[in-house]
C-alpha cells in the first residue's frame, strides 16, 4: 500500500519523482532543456541506440521510432518500478447481462457468482449497438450502482462492448463516476461501428476507431472520466483486427489502448457434445477468413491453441512483434459471459428487447443448458492485476501498467517475476510485471520466478498441477518498417522449468548474463497435459500449445498461464 | 479446348451469398472450376472466377468492380489463391471418406493438417458434405483439422443456415 497518487491525478502529465528510477528520460513530452543532466546523458544513450522516437514521434501515430520512447512509458512504468506488496486482484472485464441482445443474466447474478468463485473486480460489457445506445447504456447502471451497494466487497465498473469500427469487439472501461453513462452513452453513440454502420474495413472506418480512443482520452483529459481504457477482444476470431489497426490504436492512445485478450472468453464451447457440451471449437473460434479478414493472416490464426487465441499462444508471433518493438500492450483472460453451460435459467418470458433494452429477468428453466459454451465470471478464466490499493484506481493503474497475468482453472495460486540486477534478492526489490529494468551496459541481469503451486481445487474440483514454466526472450528491435508484421525472428523459449511434484512453492532463476542490447522475456506456465511445437518450429517453442480440436478440447485438461513482459533496457 | 479464366464480381458480401449465386447461374459444364476470392478493393468484397472452356460466358460485371474481377480471374490462373466451390469431383466429397479417396475422387490434389501434423492415406474425413479446397502455391489444397473421434475434416465449418435455405 503506500501508493502515493491522489484519486484525481492525471496520469498523462505525471513524472512521479518517488521512484528510484526516473522515466523522465524517456518521456519526450519532457523537453531537454527541462531533464536533469543525468536525464540528459541518458536520453541521448537512448536515442543513439535507436530506442527513442524522433521528436515527431510524440504526436503522430505511427512516427514513434520506438516505443519504449514514446511518452507512456513514463506511465505504464512509473508504478513499474514498484515491487512487493501489490495486492493481486483477480477479475474479468468481459461480461454480458440481459442488456445484451445475445444476453440473459441479470448484473447481481454475475457479480454474486463472480464474487463466489474468487474474483475481486468485474467490468459489466454489453454489446454496443443501437437499442443500447438509446436505452441500455442508461437502465443498466442503476442495476450496477445497487450491485456496488449489495456486494462491497466487489469492484464493479461499467464498461460497454465496443463494435470497434473495422475491426473486432473491443472492452471499454470507465472509472466509475458522476458522469460515467454520460461518456459511455456520447462514446457509442458516436464510435460503435454497429450504431454508424462502420464495421467493415476501410480507412475511414479505421479512423472512426482512432476517433473513438481520442475521445476517451479527451473525457479523461477533461475530467469528465477519471480513467478510461480500451483492451481488444478475441483478436483472431475472424482475422478483422489487423496488424496495423492493433498497432494504430496503440500509438495513437498508449494510455487509453492498452492490449488485447490473450484468450478469448466461451472456454466450455469445445466441451464434446458426448459430455452434454456444445461441441464446436473452443472459444467459439470457428470462423474461415472473410472478405473483412486481414487476407496475410494464416488458418492458424482462426483457431485457439491450447485455450489462447494465435496471437498470444505463438512464440514469436503478433504479440510478440509487438513486445519487440518496445510497445507496452497486454494481455488478459476473461469469460465473455452470456450463457452459462449446463445452466437451467432462461430468458425471461415475454420480454422485449427492442422496445425495453433489456431482456425480462432470467427464470427457472428447468433443463440444463447443453448448447451455451461459457462459464460464470471467475469460474475458469481470471485475470490477475497487482493493485497498490483496493479500490477501481489502482486496478485500473495496475491494468495499465501491466502488472498482470492471467490463468485458466486456477492452475496456480500466485505468480511473482522480477527482472532483478544479479545477486538481488531483496523482498522488495527487482522490476515486476509490466516494467523495464534499465541498468548499464554489461551489468549481469536475472529474472527470478516464485510461483506458489495451488493449494486447492478449482471449480472442476479438480487439484491443477503444474508441470513446467517456459521462459520466452526476445530483442528489442525498434520500431517496424512494416507496421503489418506480425513476427518475431530474434523471440523464442530459452529456457524451461520442470516443476517438482509435492511441494507447495516452485522458484526459478535465469541468467541473461551481462546485458548489452535492450530485450524483453515472458513466462508462460502448463499443466503439460498438451503440447506440440510451436509455428516457427521447435526451435523456436519445442513444447507449445496445441492446436484445439473442434468439439473435443475438454478446458479442464488444458491449463496454461501467462505472464505480461518485463523489458530490460541496458543504457 | 482451351481453358479460360473469367473474373466475375457482383459485390457479394460473403461467401454464402457469391455461393447461392453460383448455384444458381452456373451453367453446368464438365470440367469447370469456380473459386470465390476475398477482394479488398472498392470495398471488400467476394469475387469470382471461373476456369472453363472456351466459350462459357459469364454476366457483365459493374465497371467498378472490374479491376476486383480481374484480379479474382488472375489469381485463379497462377494458382496463388482461391477458394473453391465447384470443381471436378465435388459432388461425390459426401458422408465420410479416407484420405485416399478424397484425393481419388475429386481434383483435390493435395491435403494438408492444421498444426502441422500429417493425413495418413486411410485417416478418416468427415466431409460434412461441404468440401471447399483452396488454391495454394500452384495446387488445389483441402485443409483439415483434427476433430473429435480422431478423425479430420474441413478446416471450414459449413455455414450453419445453408445459403438456398430461404428457397
Amino acid at each position: 500500500m503506500g501508493h502515493g497518487h491522489p484519486h484525481t491525478h492525471d496520469h498523462s502529465h505525471d513524472h512521479d519523482h518517488d521512484h528510484g528510477s526516473t522515466p523522465d528520460a524517456l518521456d519526450l513530452s519532457i523537453p531537454d532543456s527541462e531533464l536533469s543532466p543525468a536525464d540528459v546523458s541518458r536520453r541521448g544513450f537512448l536515442r543513439g541506440a535507436g530506442l527513442l522516437g524522433a521528436a515527431a514521434g510524440l504526436t503522430g501515430a505511427g512516427t514513434a521510432g520506438g516505443v519504449l520512447g514514446t511518452p507512456d512509458i513514463a506511465v505504464a512504468h512509473g508504478g513499474g518500478q514498484r515491487t512487493g506488496d501489490f495486492s493481486w486482484k483477480a477479475g474479468d472485464h468481459h461480461i454480458h447481462t440481459q442488456y445484451s441482445s445475445d444476453g440473459k443474466y441479470r448484473v447481481a447474478d454475475h457479480v454474486q457468482h463472480g464474487l463466489a468463485y474468487g474474483l475481486d473486480w468485474l467490468v459489466i460489457t454489453d454489446h454496443g449497438g443501437a437499442t443500447h445506445a438509446k436505452i441500455g447504456v442508461d437502465k443498466v447502471n442503476p442495476d450496477i450502482v445497487a450491485a456496488r451497494e449489495k456486494f462491497p466487497e466487489a469492484l464493479v465498473f461499467q464498461g460497454l462492448e465496443w463494435n470497434i469500427p473495422a475491426a473486432e469487439h473491443g472492452t471499454i472501461i470507465v472509472h466509475p463516476g458522476k458522469k460515467e453513462v454520460e461518456v459511455l452513452k456520447e462514446f457509442e453513440t458516436n464510435y460503435d461501428g454497429s450504431v454508424k454502420g462502420a464495421s467493415s474495413q476501410s480507412a475511414a472506418n479505421e479512423t472512426l476507431a482512432i476517433a473513438g480512443l481520442n475521445f476517451l482520452a479527451a473525457a479523461k483529459k477533461n475530467r469528465r472520466v477519471s480513467d478510461a481504457m480500451f483492451f481488444a477482444n478475441h483478436p483472431s476470431r475472424k482475422g478483422l483486427d489487423s496488424p496495423h489497426e492493433i498497432r494504430g490504436w496503440r500509438d495513437a492512445q498508449p494510455e487509453i489502448a492498452l492490449g488485447f485478450e490473450g484468450a478469448p472468453g466461451h472456454q466450455a464451447a469445445a466441451i464434446p457434445t458426448s459430455a452434454f457440451g456444445p461441441g464446436a471449437g473452443r472459444g467459439f473460434y470457428d470462423s474461415s477468413p472473410g472478405a473483412d479478414s486481414f487476407p496475410a493472416y494464416p488458418l492458424e490464426s482462426y483457431r485457439t491453441w491450447g485455450g489462447f487465441d494465435w496471437m498470444t499462444a505463438t512464440v514469436g508471433g503478433l504479440w510478440d512483434s509487438l513486445l519487440a518493438e518496445g510497445k507496452p500492450w497486454w494481455i488478459t483472460a476473461n469469460s465473455d459471459s452470456h450463457s452459462v453451460l449446463w445452466d437451467t435459467s432462461i430468458r425471461g418470458a415475454n420480454s422485449d428487447f427492442n422496445a425495453n433494452g433489456r431482456y425480462n429477468d432470467p427464470q427457472h428453466g428447468v433443463k440444463p443448458d447443453v448448447t451455451a459454451g461459457d462459464f460464470w465470471p471467475g469460474f475458469y478464466s481470471r485475470t490477475h492485476v497487482g493493485a497498490a490499493g483496493d479500490d477501481y484506481r489502482h486496478v485500473m493503474d495496475g491494468l495499465r501498467a501491466g502488472r498482470v497475468w492471467v490463468d485458466h482453472g486456477g492452475l496456480i495460486k500466485s505468480l511473482d517475476v522480477r527482472a532483478r540486477v544479479q545477486g538481488d534478492r531483496n523482498r522488495r526489490g527487482g522490476t515486476p510485471l509490466g516494467g523495464v529494468l534499465k541498468v548499464r551496459k554489461g551489468t549481469a541481469v536475472e529474472v527470478t520466478i516464485d510461483v506458489e503451486l495451488a493449494d486447492k481445487p478449482n471449480w472442476a474440483q479438480l487439484l491443477p498441477v503444474l508441470a513446467r514454466v517456459d521462459l520466452i526472450q526476445g530483442a528489442v528491435t525498434g520500431a517496424a518498417a512494416d507496421r503489418d508484421v506480425f513476427t518475431a525472428p530474434k523471440t523464442r523459449v530459452v529456457t524451461s522449468f520442470e516443476v517438482a511434484k509435492g511441494k507447495k512453492t516452485a522458484s526459478f532463476t535465469y541468467s541473461f548474463g551481462r546485458v548489452s542490447s535492450p530485450f524483453y522475456f515472458r513466462v508462460r506456465g502448463t499443466d503439460g497435459n498438451f503440447s506440440q511445437p510451436g509455428l516457427y518450429g521447435a526451435a523456436v517453442d519445442p513444447t507449445g500449445p496445441k492446436l484445439d480440436v473442434v468439439g473435443d478440447a475438454d478446458p479442464w485438461l488444458d491449463l496454461w498461464f501467462y505472464a505480461n513482459p518485463i523489458w530490460v533496457l541496458p543504457y | 479446348m482451351s481453358t479460360v479464366h473469367l473474373g466475375l464480381s457482383l459485390g457479394h458480401a460473403t461467401d454464402a451469398e457469391a455461393e447461392h449465386w453460383l448455384a444458381a447461374h452456373l451453367p453446368a459444364v464438365p470440367g469447370l472450376v469456380a473459386c470465390t476470392h476475398n477482394v479488398p478493393a472498392p470495398y471488400p468484397h467476394v469475387a469470382l472466377s471461373v476456369a472453363a472452356p472456351d466459350g462459357v460466358a459469364l454476366p457483365e460485371t459493374d465497371p467498378d468492380l472490374r479491376a476486383a474481377a480481374d484480379e479474382a480471374a488472375a489469381r485463379h490462373r497462377a494458382h496463388v489463391s482461391g477458394r473453391a466451390v465447384v470443381y471436378p469431383g465435388v459432388e461425390s466429397l459426401t458422408g465420410t471418406l479416407t484420405v485416399a479417396d478424397l484425393l481419388d475422387r475429386s481434383a483435390i490434389e493435395r491435403v494438408t493438417v492444421l498444426g502441422g501434423t500429417d493425413a495418413a492415406p486411410d485417416a478418416l474425413i468427415e466431409t460434412r458434405d461441404f468440401v471447399r479446397p483452396l488454391l495454394r502455391a500452384g495446387k488445389l489444397e483441402l485443409v483439415l483439422v483434427p476433430i473429435v473421434g480422431g478423425r479430420l475434416a474441413p478446416f471450414e465449418v459449413p455455414n450453419p443456415t445453408p445459403c438456398c435455405a430461404d428457397h
